[in-house]
């Protein structure tokens, strides 16, 4: 599968803001098919958790009035330089995903 | 033949193996499906928050659109000086499932956050932070020009 999460990581005066963007269709259940008219099953993202070096600092649950494709930012306090950010999510199929940043 | 067969059945069980393991690892916490269920704002508040005395509060800063084009994607962002903001809730009014996100916040982040949500309707937009034994609301309309067809 190709990758679902993108992770930026950018310096600023006191923190450090971390940008994620996630390609994810974040269907509610309540769409229809523009072509054939059936309701398009729900399926979307209901947990995302956010790590650094292996401690949770961000745990979200989500529901259907997040968009498709989340994206969210965020600021760790100072410059934690070599941490390791982990992101992971887990949908209602249960598929899954997670990718790392090395912040500089 | 035969070996390319088993092959792929070993990977196709390996490739399960490893995906369930993978869900398993990922499934931290239960996904309370009750706080995110459609119904009536009013209604969905009160079971999310119950007789939790609530004070409306400046501190609490919510930056939105006043007029959002497109109601299937409206940026917010939320932020406060105070700090020991452990969790947020955002809530869309009139949207049919009015909870979006609950999120848990680690003291090693700035109470600063930007999301993207669902808006299928002008209305109000509601945050609920918890600091402590406290908690605190403040909220913003947004007048939603467009809102798409099934959206929240």
């Amino acid at each position: 599968m190709e990758a679902s999460i993108k992770i930026r990581g950018r310096r600023l005066a006191n923190c450090t803001e971390i940008k994620l963007l996630i390609s994810h269709p974040m269907e509610n259940g309540r769409n229809r098919d523009p072509v054939s008219g059936n309701l398009i099953p729900a399926h979307f993202i209901r947990e995302l958790v956010v790590q650094l070096n292996d401690k949770t600092i961000l745990t979200a649950n989500l529901g259907g009035s997040m968009s498709m494709n989340p994206f969210f930012s965020l600021r760790l306090k100072n410059h934690p330089v070599g941490g390791r950010l982990t992101v992971r999510w887990l949908d209602n199929l249960d598929n899954s995903d997670s990718a790392e940043l090395l912040l500089e | 033949m035969l070996r390319r067969q088993f092959l792929r059945v070993a990977y196709r069980a390996a490739a399960a193996i490893s995906s369930h393991l993978l869900t398993a690892k990922t499934a931290l916490a239960a996904w309370p499906a009750s706080l995110f269920a459609a119904g009536d704002f009013t209604s969905q508040f009160q079971r999310v928050h119950g007789e939790q005395a609530i004070r409306d509060s400046d501190a609490i800063r919510i930056s939105l659109p006043e007029i959002a084009e497109n109601g299937a994607v409206v940026p917010i962002t939320v932020s406060s000086d105070l700090s020991d903001i452990q969790r947020l809730y955002l809530w869309v009014e009139k949207n049919p499932t009015p909870l979006a996100a609950e999120i848990e916040l680690d003291a090693s982040l700035a109470v600063y956050l930007t999301a993207r949500i669902k808006m299928a309707e002008s209305s109000h937009v509601t945050v609920i932070a918890r600091q402590g034994e406290n908690w605190l609301r403040n909220r913003r309309w947004v007048k939603v020009m467009q809102g798409g067809c099934g959206t929240g």
